[in-house]
Formats: C-alpha cells, structure tokens, sequence
C-alpha cells in the first residue's frame, strides 16, 4: 500500500539501455511532486550508470546481462511481480540443492553436507535466469529479503571461518538479493537502506581482501568485489534520485558519494569510466558542501598534488571507518611517494630521522622501517639508537608485490577490525 | 488556432506543393532544396504553415498516393508531415517518434543514392533528430516518465555513421555525425561512448582527416579536447583545443569563447598564462584572478577563487586542474621571497629559512607548520619545480645557484 512501485535496473546498462528502461506507472503523474524530481531521476540515472569499461578488465557484457536479465516480469496486466516466498532460499531450491550436496558451510545443518533448513539455507545468485521463467513463489518479498541480508550480514562477525570463505558466500547472495529487489522493482527508501548496507560490505571487503593481496585467488576476489561495489554503488546513487523530493539529501547519502571521490584516488583509477571531474559537474549542492564530500575532496587534492602531510593528518583527523578502507590501498602509495621525494631531496649529510617521519607519515617507526626496506631503501641507527634514512639512495623502487598492510597512527580503532 | 483562417483548398495546396518540392528535390538532386524540407527545428515559416495544412486537412496519406512521384516514399513523407503538425503543437514526443521513423526510411533510400548530393539534407536531419529527442526528453521527464529518446536519438546517428563509413563521396559526413554524437553523449553523461566514434574516425582508413569540411574538424577537436582535458593528458588537449581555436571561424565569438573556457586550464598547466584584454573580449574574467595568483605567487588568492567560482568551474570540469595549479603557486611564492633575498644579500639569498615560508603564508592567512612547509619543498623539488634540496634538521631549504626555479615552457608538471 505505502510502497511506491518504482523501476529501478540493477546498474544499468551504459551502453544501449536506460536505468529505467520502460514507462513509469501511471499513478505516478498524480504525485505533483514527482513531476519536479523526475526530470533529476532521469538526468542522474543515466549519469551514474557505470560504464561497459570497468577498469578491473573483466570482459564488459558479463557483468552487464546481470542487469539485463532483471527486466521485471509483468504479470498479466500492469504490476510488476511481487515476490512470495516466505523464506531466504525458495524450498524447491533447497530440496534440490540438498541432493545434489550442493550446500555451503554455513547453510549445513550441523555440518551435514546433504541438510540445510530453512534457517540456514539462503537462495543462490542465478545469472541465467530469464524474467520470464520467473515465479512469484521463487522471489522473496521485501521483509524476506529485509530479514536475509540482516542474516548474512551478522556473518561478517564470525571467526569461525576464513574471511575469504565468508565473503565469497556474502557476495554471491547478496548478488540474489538484488536480483529480486530488481525483478520486483522496489526501489523505495527500504531498498536504499539494503544497498547502502551492501555496499558496505563491498568496501569492507576491499579493505579486509586487500590485506592478503598477494594471493592470486585473491587478487581475482578483489576485482570481482570492485566490479560488484561500483555496480552496486551506482544502483544506490540511483535509488537515491529515485526517492528524491525537491533538494532532500538522504541521510548517508554524502557519504557514499564520498565513498564514489575516494574510488579515484591512484593514479589510474577510473572506476565507473566516467572521469571524476565530469561526475562533479552534475553533484548537488547540499552533497558537495557536506562534511564527508570536503573530506573527500581534499583528501583527493592533497593526493593529487603530493601533500602527504596533509594528506595523513586529514585523514586521522576525519576519516570515517568506511572512507578508510576505501582509502587503505592508496595509503602506502602515498607513504612511498614521500620516501621518495625525501630520498630524492632530502640534504645528503643529515640522514633523515625516521621518528619525525613516522609523525608524518602516521606510521609506526617500526613499521616505517619495513616499508623503507621493501622500497629498496636502506636505514642506519646513529649514537644515540635513532634510526635514520640515509638519502640519495639509487635503489629505490616500489614493492613488486605491492605494499604490505601497516599502522596507521590515530585510526587504530578501525584497524582492530581485521 | 492559425489554420482555422485556411481553407481546405488552401491546406491541400499547400500539402501538394510540399510533395512536389520533395519529389523535385529528388529527382534533380537538388541538395538545398531538400534540406529545407526537414528543417523543423528551424521554424521556418514554410514549414509551420505546412503544420497549419496538415493539422486542417487530416488525410494527408491520401494524397501522398495520388502520385507516384511522392507515392514511393510515403514511408519517409507520411510521418514527416506528422511530425511538422506534433512539432508545431508543441507534441514532442509525438513528433519525435514521428521524425524517427522519417529518418530510418530516409536512411534506406540514402543508402541508395550514390552520390553525396542529400548529405545537407541528412545533416539537417540528424541535427533535428538530436533537437526532437531533447525536447521529447524534456517533456517525458516533466510527466514523471523516463526519458530515452535522446538514447535512441544516439542508436539512430551510429547506424547512420555506419551508412556513411564507406569508400564513396558520402564519407566526408561522418565527421559531422560524429560531432552530433558528441553532444548526445555529453549531454546524457555518457562520455565514455565517444571513444568507439573516436577509434572510427582516426583509426579507419577510409577516412582522411584532412578530407572533412573544417568546422566540423574544429568541433571534433573541441570535443575531443575537452575529453583530454577530463583525463588531464594536457599536451594532448593543449594541441586539440588550440587546433580548435586556430581554425574557428574569428566571428564566432561565443564558440571561440566556449574554446578557450578549456584552453586556459590546460594553459596554466603547462605554464603558459593569457593576458588580461584576452580573458575581458570573451569574458572569461573567473580566471583573471587565478592568474594573478600565479603572477603572484598568492595562494590565498588562489584559493578564494576557486572557491569564487566554484560552481562555474565545476560545472565545465576544470575544478580538478585548476586546484593542482598550487603547486606553481607555491614555486611563484618561494621564487619571489628568493629575490626579495637576493636584493638585501646575494650571497645568502639561496638559503631560504623554512619559518620564513611560514611567516610569508601567514601573512596571506594560511597557516601552515613548519612541517607542511617542508613537505611541499620536497615535492617541488621533486617534481623539478625548484632545484636544490632541503635540510630538515637547520628547516631551510637550499636553491641551486643556477635556474633554481626551472620554467613549465609548454610541458606538464611532472607527475
């Protein structure tokens, strides 16, 4: 009854569809006001699509027939389906997936490979599934979905299991998850609330895989997670224009647009394939004067022009536990650059000491000696025991492997969050 | 309503006359006066009394098949007039969908013709389709639906691209289409499309650069310099945009205007500053302080105007550019306390004490540690804006006694 019914694509794909893809309904046109914010709808959906060209390389139209396969199935006279299946995996799914033993460790009853439950069993992502082939009692509705990803979200908790482990379930139903918020087409506030959760999960992980990079499984983990948080993230910057009335501004909504800013730091990045100054010629007001977004941007423009001072001291002043595991991977990045400027600059007969920097550069001395010696860097101790970075080194280098994970001074709330 | 003082004789008249000049037109090839058929957009009386007719005599089709001179392309006539009467009464949408079918038909039978004799007529078309799906967009987003016409305005100019890249006459046209593509993909957000128009044209050896009309050549580079400037390689976008510069036509103000509004960025960038009378002819006064900043070495100033225009400079995408230009900024300060030095004790004047830094950005109300101070030092001099090198435990930092303040002349800063 309260639930508005509006179409929202999963995405959206860049190259040949619209976000909305078919008329909106036409109860909608009594609404006044939404006869004002349409027109944003529109213009922002189509802006914040993220492109066919991800820079993470996987092949464009796989990740796209996700979205493409959410077309909502109509049922015979105008709704779009709505889901009824009271449970967080279809039963006929979990019968069959009992007998073929094909059950994850956390949907085992008792560690049973062959018996889940209904409390435990959680409904697969299908990337083949057409909208025809679909059936009501197969889609969960709102409250389900509601109450599922509170379920798999409680997870992350867990320390049974290897993050890994736990992530990969994660991804893969909450991807099912979205699927049927797609395939019913809700995108009211409810749903904002689910995306915003899931991205979350998204950049947690970033954060959290990031750390064990140099794991070659893992390093394919990571892509698919970027490609899923950009994907799942532009869906979010959707709902939010969907549901938008005059100027208001959602609650968490500078936040994430933030997130959006931080995903460009590095040199090269460019995650949805727009550039970032064009997405910042069409951002609101309100967002950009917001807390979060002068945050962002100034941590970008610290990057950007080698201010690594700032850069630190903006970060451990500011930095949300989100925007920070955005932020990680760049961190050393820019600890690096430091190091070399100081190497490069630096007076040849009073070697650095390395206490001083470590203040700069809001890193543990200890550890600062073992990112100085992983970029080929040697330090030496003078009378007193302080250490010291000797410079005009010529054997500097990046790491191959990447940078390691190391403190970061006055964050360290959230790096107990491992 | 106009058509109310036409009669019905009038209105068949004026139909048939229309169908004559269209099958005249394409019997005799007569380029321009087939343009002038499909101009809707451009509110030609012509034409609007030609909405008048149609909207008072209804059967239009009728007539159509009473020749078949015209008969034969009632597929590209009969939503044409439709479309003249939607347009006229403000139904876009309407008379977009009508024009769009009015151009696929006219496609097929382009196909057709061998020479180049309707590229006018087909230029006219796919600017109109590009104007129609604009204001068809506009009013469906005003009745809260979803706006897609401009999308498939796009689908529809990419198959004529594709007409168009063959080896005859008819290519020199892609350029043109291409440029429209341009402004549909900017204007729906989706920039990353032109980089597959892009590829075609510079990549396809049916095409010669040279070859196509020059103003859309210097639109391309417009273009495709602005996509350099939002990717920041400035060299690349410095040569496009001056191109585009160079060969707009003097007379054309607004564009030359629109030119420059991304040529300046990229300008400071490489070190290159415009003088004032330039940024007064065409108005583009919000970079006159960022300028003086730069002459100056004033990074309040800088700041303030970036904060001044912030709006402006974000909305063309310059914003990113504009705020790395601290960095020469900062050069212009330490140069200038460098010289003050220089005039009171030549001998000392390359040792510049780091507090000293610190008192000249206070006095611009920055405030900034010692530390901080030290940091941009080190990156100047990193990347080559200043030679010599600093000393952390004394705070000063030590200029080279030659060129310590080494210009950009044309090249990037360093990354």
């Amino acid at each position: 009854m309260g639930e508005k019914e509006e179409r929202v694509m999963e995405g959206g794909n860049g190259n040949q569809r619209s976000s909305f893809s078919q008329p909106w309904r036409s109860r909608r046109q009594n609404l006044a006001s939404n006869a004002l914010h349409q027109s944003k709808v529109s213009n922002f959906a189509q802006r914040s699509t993220p492109s066919n060209t991800s820079t993470t390389g996987y092949a464009s139209t796989s990740s796209f027939n996700e979205s493409q396969d959410h077309d909502a199935p109509r049922s015979s006279d105008s709704g779009p389906i709505v889901g009824t299946c009271p449970y967080m995996c279809p039963e006929g799914e979990r019968v069959q997936r009992e007998k073929l033993r094909d059950l994850t460790v956390f949907e085992r009853l008792n560690g049973n490979p062959g018996k889940s439950s209904s409390a435990l069993a959680v409904k697969k992502f299908c990337r083949t599934i057409s909208s025809k082939d679909v059936q009501a009692s197969d889609l969960r509705p709102l409250a389900v979905l509601e109450d599922t990803l509170n379920f798999l979200l409680s997870l992350l908790e867990s320390k049974e299991h290897l993050f890994e482990v736990v992530h990969d379930f994660i991804f893969d139903r909450t991807r099912s998850i979205r699927q049927d918020l797609t395939m019913q087409n809700i995108a009211t506030k409810k749903a904002i609330c689910m995306y915003e959760g899931m991205v979350k999960f998204h950049v947690v992980s970033h954060y959290k895989l990031w750390c064990s990079v140099s794991d070659p499984k893992i390093t394919s983990m990571r892509h698919l997670n970027m490609e899923q948080l950009t994907k799942t993230l532009a869906s979010l910057f959707n709902l939010y224009e969907a549901n938008r009335i005059s100027n208001y501004v959602h609650e968490n909504e500078a936040e994430f647009c933030s997130l959006y800013v931080l995903l460009h730091l590095g040199s090269h990045s460019k995650p949805m394939g727009e550039p970032l100054s064009f997405w910042f010629s069409h951002v609101s007001a309100p967002i950009l004067k917001s807390k979060e977004m002068c945050f962002a941007r100034r941590i970008l423009r610290s990057f950007r022009l080698g201010n690594y001072k700032d850069f630190f001291c903006t970060a451990a002043a500011q930095a949300t536990y989100l925007q920070y595991c955005i932020m990680e991977p760049y961190i050393n990045e820019v600890r690096a650059l430091a190091l070399s400027c100081i190497n490069f600059g630096s007076y040849k007969l009073h070697p650095y000491p390395l206490f001083d920097l470590s203040k700069h550069l809001m890193i543990k001395e200890s550890d600062l000696e073992s990112l100085c010696n992983s970029c080929g860097l040697e330090t030496c101790t003078d009378e007193s025991g302080n250490k010291l970075l000797p410079t005009k080194q010529s054997t500097f280098s990046h790491p191959k492997g990447g940078f390691q994970s190391y403190s970061f001074l006055g964050l360290q709330e959230y790096e107990g969050q491992i | 309503m106009a058509y109310m003082n036409m009669s019905m004789g009038e209105a068949h008249r004026r139909i048939t006359d229309y169908l004559n000049r269209f099958s005249d037109a394409v019997s005799s090839q007569d380029g321009a006066s087939f343009k002038s058929l499909f101009a809707l957009s451009s509110n030609s009386p012509f034409l609007l009394s030609l909405a008048d007719a149609v909207a008072l005599f209804h059967d239009a089709n009728r007539l159509i098949n009473q020749s078949d001179s015209y008969s034969q392309f009632s597929d590209i006539l009969l939503p044409l007039l439709r479309s003249v009467q939607n347009y006229k009464q403000g139904d876009f949408v309407e008379a977009y969908l009508a024009f769009e079918k009015t151009a696929n038909a006219f496609i097929q039978e382009f196909r057709n013709w061998e020479s180049a004799w309707a590229l006018e007529a087909l230029y006219v078309i796919v600017h109109d389709i590009r104007v129609l799906a604009e204001k068809a967009d506009k009013e469906l987003a005003s009745t809260g639906k979803s706006p897609e016409k401009l999308k498939g305005a796009g689908s529809f100019l990419m198959k004529v691209f594709g007409a168009l890249a063959g080896k005859g006459s008819k290519r020199v046209g892609a350029l043109y289409v291409t440029c429209q593509l341009f402004k549909i993909y900017f204007k729906l957000g989706t920039v990353h499309l032109c980089r597959s128009v892009i590829r075609s044209i510079e990549t396809a050896r049916i095409f010669d650069f040279e070859e196509f009309p020059k103003r859309d050549k210097v639109t391309y580079m417009y273009y495709t310099g602005r996509l350099e400037v939002f990717n920041e390689n400035f060299p690349s976008a410095d040569y496009k945009l001056s191109y585009a510069l160079k060969h707009c036509n003097p007379q054309r103000e607004a564009n030359i205007r629109l030119i420059l509004k991304h040529l300046i960025p990229v300008k400071l960038s490489i070190g290159i500053l415009p003088n004032h009378r330039l940024l007064e002819k065409y108005s583009l006064l919000e970079y006159s302080n960022i300028v003086l900043a730069l002459r100056r070495g004033d990074l309040r100033l800088l700041r303030c105007a970036l904060q001044d225009y912030e709006d402006r400079f974000l909305r063309s995408g310059v914003y990113l550019v504009l705020e790395k230009l601290e960095l020469q900024v900062y050069q212009r300060l330490v140069k200038k306390i460098y010289i003050i030095q220089k005039q009171k004790d030549p001998s000392k004047a390359h040792q510049v004490k780091l507090e000293v830094i610190v008192k000249a950005l206070k006095w611009l109300e920055i405030d900034m540690d010692v530390d901080e101070v030290e940091c941009i030092m080190a990156i100047l001099i990193y990347k080559n804006l200043m030679k010599g090198y600093f000393a952390h435990k004394s705070k000063v930092v030590v200029l080279s006694k030659t060129d310590p303040f080494p210009k950009l002349i044309g090249k990037p800063v360093n990354s």
